[in-house]
């Protein structure tokens, strides 16, 4: 064959590193540069919940004894868990995915290393499910430390978190392989992240809107992440959790998908 | 050192050479009867080459000529039109389906900066490292061996925006160099930077390749060209035009002297007398430029000119370059 003939007259094999030092290599790009800045980056996740503690909680709670059974306060802690998580994975792989793909050519540059398109979005899903985790533990150290969720007990919910992180992430990869211009995420953000924020049972119950609204929630994959992580922190466990945790994977394996699938077009002619 | 020891050595260092007469000069790069196209523009159409191994390629054409396009086929970065008999093969891999094997033997030098502006030198060093698998103990002595042979020892602590022009280009060198690559492949190079960056460059270049590092470049530098390129490919419009040693085509296909004459007014009787004789002219804009063999009747021509007007010089690859692509400008250029 012409491959071997080529390669012993050469004496050269092309060698890349196994798919998950591949993977791992993008996860470390990641890490590397959002820990450049550590205090600015770090600092907002713990301060974030004090806010919405203080404001919401404290301000707005006083006036609402009793959430789906629960006190307020570690009913809105639980949900918040996660959509941090959210937030953060959903603003990395939109705006920041665009920067890279449009402005900083951070990728060119990465895909002539041994990676291909398909490493490289993966990688950032995988890291989003760690920011995922972080985020979701900040959250969970401040309200611990406020005494509204227990740490121990709750000390499952970072994993819901990582998931959801990488759910935020493949979804927002395939929204920003349609976005030509970044001002588009607006209507990505305030039409559907800011929205799912209200209606996935974070900051009030389901079970009080109308039926047509609680199975549009249904939809939503927020709503799934929210349900998942109460049941890991009040362990109130019920089977239908698992279909919880099974549209969760579904989304982030379908998403995943089709953002690579669209991302590759824009970066390999 | 015993005398012994050191016949022995130089016995190794004859045996190493003689073994690199005899392996057969294989190509790195086999490109056959490539095509590709974006929508109605046809970007590279039928073109075919080789680069044997331990040879500085250049290619040369104006912008839009398809230079960049074809080097993005090579690893896998644009895919090649299908078209029945086309291939391309790279160490023997082919880039449709084995760009990562390829890309492993890379390195790549591209046009646009693209260096993360966060970190420091070396991280971005660093980073890259692990995208090739380096292990970190190999990739800080790589890393400080790489900063060493680039001149950038002291601005590894820098910062990216710290750095000028030209240090952004040896450090994406650096960059592509982490591998220990045997095939670089560099797009414009040294567009934009200061005559030291370049002849640094240059010079950093002409090291890899006699170390026997395969080189692929665009450019459209001449001289360029001319300093680092064994071989030359000239296209235009996504064709071969021609290919060949620089030095070589130049003979082949030009005159060795060149006279320019501006101001075409002042000198109208001038241009009645040139028809007459043999010399080759040419004319773009408000310059008459006049190609001979023989520096002598070119002398002969300018006496009767006001030296201001004119410029006598040996022709370059510039002028060959001219000579085959056109001086008008195209649609995409």
């Amino acid at each position: 064959m012409n491959t071997s003939r080529n390669m012993s007259a050469l004496g050269l094999q092309g060698k890349a590193p196994p798919l998950y030092r591949r993977l791992y290599s993008v996860w470390y790009r990641h890490m590397r540069v959002y820990t450049k800045n550590l205090i600015t980056n770090g600092f907002p996740p713990f301060l974030e919940p004090l806010i919405f503690l203080a404001a919401i909680g404290v301000g707005l709670g006083r006036f609402i004894t009793d959430m789906s059974g629960l006190a307020y306060l570690p009913f809105l802690g639980s949900g918040l868990l996660v959509t941090a998580a959210m937030f953060t994975a959903a603003f990395e792989c939109s705006y920041g995915t665009f920067i890279r793909l449009e402005f900083d050519k951070a990728y060119d540059g990465m895909i002539s290393a041994p990676i291909t398109v398909g490493n490289l979005f993966v990688g950032e899903i995988l890291w989003c499910g760690t920011k995922g985790f972080f985020f979701t533990f900040a959250v969970l150290s401040v309200m611990s430390a406020f005494g509204v969720l227990s740490f121990m007990g709750c000390i499952l919910a970072p994993i819901v978190g990582s998931l959801t992180g990488a759910l935020f992430a493949s979804l927002s990869l395939l929204v920003t392989s349609f976005i030509k211009d970044i001002n588009q995420f607006n209507f990505y953000f305030t039409g559907f992240i800011s929205p799912m924020f209200f209606f996935s049972g974070v900051v009030f119950s389901l079970d009080n809107l109308s039926p047509a609204l609680q199975r549009m929630s249904e939809i939503l994959p927020l709503t799934h992440a929210v349900r998942l992580v109460r049941a890991v922190c009040f362990h109130d466990w019920d089977p239908l959790q698992l279909l919880d945790l099974a549209y969760m994977i579904a989304v982030i394996f379908i998403s995943g998908f089709f953002a690579v699938r669209r991302l590759r077009k824009k970066l390999i002619s | 050192m015993s005398p012994c020891r050191k016949w022995y050595k130089q016995d190794i260092l004859v045996l190493m050479a003689l073994e690199r007469e005899t392996i057969p000069q294989e190509s790195v790069i086999r490109v056959r009867n490539v095509y590709k196209s974006y929508g109605k523009l046809k970007a590279v159409q039928g073109l075919s080459f080789d680069v044997p191994r331990s040879f500085c390629y250049g290619f040369l054409g104006p912008n839009g000529a398809g230079k960049t396009t074809t080097m993005n086929m090579i690893y896998g970065r644009t895919l090649r039109d299908r078209h029945g008999d086309s291939s391309i093969e790279i160490f023997g891999y082919d880039p449709a389906r084995q760009e990562l094997e390829i890309k492993s033997l890379c390195g790549v030098v591209p046009q646009e900066n693209n260096l993360d502006v966060e970190l420091d030198v070396r991280k971005n060093l660093m980073i890259y490292s692990k995208f090739y698998g380096l292990s970190s103990r190999e990739a800080e002595r790589r890393i400080d061996e790489l900063l060493d042979f680039m001149e950038l020892t002291d601005k590894k602590d820098s910062r990216i925006r710290e750095l000028s022009g030209g240090m952004k280009r040896r450090l994406l060198i650096a960059r592509a160099l982490l591998n220990k690559p045997r095939l670089l492949i560099l797009d414009e190079p040294t567009t934009g930077l200061d005559p030291q960056v370049r002849h640094l460059i240059w010079n950093k270049l002409r090291r890899l390749k006699t170390a026997g590092t395969t080189i692929l470049l665009t450019t459209h530098y001449m001289e360029e060209a001319f300093q680092l390129a064994d071989q030359i490919l000239i296209i235009n419009q996504g064709k071969k035009l021609l290919e060949g040693n620089p030095q070589e085509l130049l003979e082949q296909y030009m005159e060795r002297y060149v006279l320019e004459v501006r101001n075409l007014e002042a000198t109208s009787m001038f241009q009645e007398i040139i028809r007459l004789t043999d010399i080759r002219q040419d004319r773009f804009h408000d310059t008459l430029l006049l190609y001979a063999d023989n520096i002598d009747s070119l002398r002969e021509a300018a006496r009767e000119l006001d030296p201001k007007d004119y410029y006598q010089r040996q022709t370059n690859l510039e002028d060959l370059f001219l000579k085959l692509t056109g001086r008008e400008l195209y649609e995409h250029q």
